[in-house]
This record gives C-alpha cells, sequence and structure tokens, in this order.
C-alpha cells in the first residue's frame, strides 16, 4: 500500500479518526504520519511528583492492592482513604498516621534516606518519658551483661534502678495532654 | 506595630550583611513544621477549625509574656492587599503558599522580622527563623525557644515512632528545614556548581537557586538545605548543614582566589562595567538587575569596589523584584514600566549608597 498523502513512499502507519461517530482510517508512510499527526504525549504539570513517586512505592509491595480488593483503607479521623493520601502526596490528619501506621515505613524510608524512626527532639513531658523509657533499656541490657557474667551484686542494683525508673514513668503524673 | 511597617521597609534584620561568612553566606533560615492534636491538617480542615488553630496559636504566642507581646504583631492574610503579601513573600516573610491562604492564613511577625510563625499554611505552626550570615545554631535557638514556649501551651501532634507528625511526609521527623542562603559567583563562573550540586545531593541535602525558576540561579544565589528530616536529631541535621557550607565557603573562596589571580583585570573590568549598568542604565530587568547586583556584590567582597555598603546590595535584591517596585511606585506597573522604575531605583539607591557610606548615615 502506497501512502495517501505522499503517494510515494509505502505506508506504514494506520491512523483511525474519528468524526462524527464514523471511523475512518488512514494509511501514511511514517514521515506523512509524524508530520500530519504528532504523536502527543501530555505531560502533567509536573511530571515527577512525591504522590507518583509514593504511589509507585506502594505498589511495589502489592499490599494495598490486596487491601483494596477486601476494603478501603480509610483514616477514622478525617475520613481520607490511602488513595486520597497518595493521590495528594499529603496526610489530612495526624490521625492518618495512625490508620496507614503498617505501610508508611517503606515510604518513609526512601524520602528519608532508609529512616524510619524519629530520634530527635520530643515535645516537653512526652520527650522526658522517651527519654527514661530509652534509659531504662540502656539499663536493662546492662543488667544482662552483669547476669552473663555472673556479676549478680551489680545486677541487683541495676534491677533496683530500673524498678525506680519504672516506677517514675508509670507515675510520671499527669501526661494527660501530651498523649 | 501595624502591617503598613513590615510592607513600607525594604530592609529586614537578615539583610544586615552581619554574622559568620557574610561575604557568601547572605542569610541562614530555620524552619520548623508542626500540628495541633485534634484538628484536620490545613488541606482538609473546615475555616472554623482554622479559626480555632489561629486564636490559640496567636493567644499562646502573645499571652506567653510581655517582652514577646511587645515584640509580636499578628496579621491576618485577608486583611493584606495582593499587593503587600507580595512584599512579604519577597521580604521572604511568609511563603507563596500562605499568602495563597487568604481566607484560613495567619503569621507572627517580631518586630526585626527575624522569626516569623506561619499559621495554617502547610501545617498548623511554621516557625521561621531568618538570621543574617552563616548563624545556624542561633537561629535554631531561637526557633526552638519558640516551639518550646508553644508547645508548653498546645497539644502538638507526635508520634513516638513517627516523631512531629506532618502534613507532608518529606517533613516528617523533626519537621526541621535548615537551610543557608549563599552568594556563589565564583564557583557558577568557574563552571563547579553542576559537579557540587550533584556530590551534595548525595549526602542528603538539595540545592536550589532562588529567585529563579530552573536551572540558572538568578544572581548566582543558592540555597542549601537538609532534605532529610526522620532519622537524624536535630543536632547532626544543623551540624551536616554546618559542615558542608563551610565546604563550599572554602571552595567559593578557592575559586574566587583563582579568578582574581589568573584575569583581575577581565575580573575587574566585568565588575565595574557592572556597577555602570546599574549606576546609569534607563532600562533594567530582573535578570540583569539580578546578575550586575551579584557582580557589584563579588565585587565588594574581593576589595575590587570600595565605596559601597553591603547592606545597600542586600536592599536592592529585594526592592528590584515586581512586588517591591509597585509597593514603592505606589501604583500598578506593566512590565516596562517596572524595568523602568527599577533602574531608576537602582540608580538612586547606589550613588545615595555611595554618598551615605562615606558619612556613615543611615539611609532614609
Amino acid at each position: 500500500m502506497i501512502c495517501e498523502n505522499c503517494k510515494q513512499r509505502p505506508a506504514k502507519v494506520t491512523v483511525t479518526q474519528v468524526h462524527n461517530g464514523e471511523h475512518f482510517e488512514r494509511h501514511y508512510c511514517e514521515v506523512c504520519a509524524n508530520s500530519l499527526h504528532p504523536f502527543y504525549v501530555e505531560y502533567k504539570q509536573d511530571p515527577l511528583s512525591l504522590h507518583q513517586l509514593l504511589s509507585n512505592w506502594f505498589n511495589q509491595a502489592d499490599q494495598i492492592v490486596q487491601q483494596k480488593q477486601q476494603k478501603t483503607l480509610e483514616c477514622d479521623e478525617c475520613g481520607w482513604s490511602i488513595e486520597r493520601f497518595l493521590e495528594e502526596g499529603k496526610f489530612g490528619c495526624a490521625s492518618c498516621y495512625e490508620s496507614f501506621r503498617p505501610h508508611l515505613p517503606q515510604a518513609l524510608k526512601r524520602l528519608h534516606n532508609g529512616n524510619t524512626t524519629h530520634i530527635g527532639k520530643a515535645p516537653g513531658r512526652l520527650g522526658e518519658k522517651i527519654a527514661l523509657k530509652k534509659r531504662i533499656e540502656a539499663i536493662r541490657a546492662q543488667m544482662k551483661q552483669a547476669v552473663e557474667q555472673e556479676q549478680f551484686e551489680d545486677a541487683a542494683k541495676l534491677r533496683d534502678e530500673v524498678k525506680d525508673l519504672e516506677k517514675q514513668l508509670a507515675g510520671g503524673g499527669d501526661d494527660s495532654h501530651v498523649d | 506595630m501595624s502591617i503598613e511597617n513590615f510592607l513600607d521597609n525594604s530592609r529586614s534584620s537578615w539583610m544586615e550583611g552581619e554574622g559568620e561568612h557574610s561575604d557568601i553566606v547572605m542569610s541562614t533560615r530555620i524552619r520548623l513544621a508542626r500540628n495541633l492534636n485534634g484538628f484536620r491538617f490545613p488541606l482538609a480542615f473546615t475555616e472554623d477549625e482554622a479559626h480555632k488553630i489561629d486564636q490559640s496559636v496567636s493567644s499562646t504566642l502573645l499571652d506567653a509574656d510581655e517582652e514577646l507581646q511587645k515584640n509580636f504583631t499578628s496579621v491576618h492574610i485577608k486583611d493584606v492587599s495582593e499587593l503587600g503579601r507580595q512584599v512579604l513573600v519577597e521580604k521572604h516573610l511568609i511563603s507563596p503558599k500562605l499568602a495563597n491562604s487568604p481566607n484560613t492564613g495567619s503569621v507572627l511577625l517580631s518586630e526585626d522580622e527575624s522569626v516569623s510563625v506561619m499559621v495554617n499554611e502547610e501545617d498548623h505552626i511554621r516557625i521561621q527563623c531568618l538570621f543574617p550570615g552563616l548563624q545556624i545554631q542561633q537561629a535554631y535557638e531561637r526557633a526552638d525557644t519558640i516551639d518550646r514556649l508553644l508547645e508548653k501551651e498546645l497539644p502538638y501532634a507526635f508520634d513516638e515512632q513517627f516523631g512531629y507528625l506532618t502534613s507532608c511526609p518529606t517533613n516528617t521527623g523533626t519537621g526541621l528545614r535548615a537551610s543557608v542562603m549563599m552568594h556563589l559567583p565564583a564557583l557558577t563562573k568557574t563552571k563547579q556548581m553542576n559537579r557540587i550540586v550533584t556530590i551534595i545531593s548525595r549526602l542528603g541535602m538539595v540545592v536550589r537557586g532562588i529567585y529563579g525558576e530552573g536551572s540558572e540561579a538568578l544572581g548566582n544565589v543558592y540555597q542549601v538545605s537538609n532534605q532529610t528530616t526522620l532519622g537524624k536529631t536535630e543536632e547532626d541535621i544543623l551540624a551536616d548543614l554546618q559542615s558542608i557550607a563551610e565546604q563550599i565557603i572554602q571552595k567559593e573562596r578557592e575559586a574566587r582566589d583563582a579568578l582574581l589571580q589568573h584575569s583581575p583585570n577581565t575580573l575587574e573590568d566585568r565588575l565595574y562595567r557592572s556597577l555602570g549598568t546599574l549606576s546609569y542604565a534607563r532600562l533594567m530587568t530582573t535578570e540583569e538587575a539580578a546578575r550586575c547586583l551579584s557582580d557589584v556584590r563579588l565585587g565588594i567582597d574581593i576589595g575590587l569596589i570600595k565605596d559601597i555598603d553591603m547592606s545597600i546590595l542586600n536592599e536592592c535584591m529585594i526592592f528590584m523584584q515586581p512586588g517591591f517596585l509597585q509597593k514603592y511606585a505606589g501604583t500598578t506597573l506593566n512590565a516596562t514600566e517596572r524595568d523602568m522604575f527599577r533602574a531608576k531605583l537602582l540608580r538612586e539607591r547606589l550613588q545615595k549608597g555611595e554618598k551615605d557610606n562615606t558619612k556613615g548615615e543611615e539611609p532614609a
């Protein structure tokens, strides 16, 4: 078949046009097809946006897809679904973090150089509480080591220390406004 | 203090050309993103929620103590004219996003303009501190003080695993963005910026040209900031930025020395030509003004141009922007009129600057 336009080169491209509900087929060579019907690719304004990246990362794990089939994951507080979060690239409210918690580390990891856990400052009393918890963990580790080395006296001292700190943690009193 | 004071004055404390390495680092900015428990984020909230957030943040800050009360002015975006908003953006006192939230946004500005607490931007609270020169630690401490003051009264959205909860997952954790604005003409002229941008991005930092879109940084001014906010302590983030900034400063100084050594006459000629253009041109686009001001700034820094004060240059960088220009003119201007008015202001300012500097007078 010869190109309908230049009537010289062989037709290699078929262009289907729809006009008033009727389909027309045109046969062009590559050169004419290119000049008559340049191939349009519509880029969105922001070709590489955060939400696209997020969606890609989530889909890699396929978990969301499965979840979708059962029931859409939604935030109880603001009603945003996980799809909406992926679409916007933003959370609707602080409770979204809780609602989508199992899925967040894999996305956060990629945004933050492999990190998934905050280790910086914490507000007021909660900060103190977290510091206390960390201290207890550290002392427990020391205690374990002491037991392994059969230094039971040291271990006992450390155990008492842990007890005191745990009491402080429990009796930390009024932390209602930070939780 | 009324909003007009902030709008009329083209100077801010961060432009005073003080602080360490102020020949290369123009300013340091710290931003903390915070949200309150019990309210949806600005993307999803109602105007009623916005109003309550605004009330509690403003009153916490203003009632905290008399010192602060005197110091801070609360400004609702809806009360500011469109031009006024643009001016606030150009002075870096508010973000473009806040300027575009007329119904819900407000800002608390400190008198010296070094602190602005934006309310209902992307997050409920954005504490921003802007200091001249390289003062990462100092700026952070100021922001931290405000943060502690607010957290005493307000229930922050915080999670033990994820830290401060923010609307965008790129801010989750510390909610801290620390950035330095650097003037790097010699690295740009010697074509080393691309390489530096690549290296820095591998270290979890971002380099962007400011005052301009696209790859070419307008006026050779770049902004270096941390990208990671999760899994690093505030101290580490600040220390990393400090160390990278110092290395870039070092490289820029080396490049300046090299330029001076290899082609002192060409350099001097080029810088003085730019001063000539600024002093006599009748039409000046933003791009040309930025390029010429960058040259003159470099000339002052390396001691080739002696009789112009640096703070005047910083001021010129601000008022040559479209919003400020129209504020000065007191009317809206089309592009050509802006170029004319810009040229006129720069001419007057630079000639005045030369005179003023010798007398050591404060400019009016």
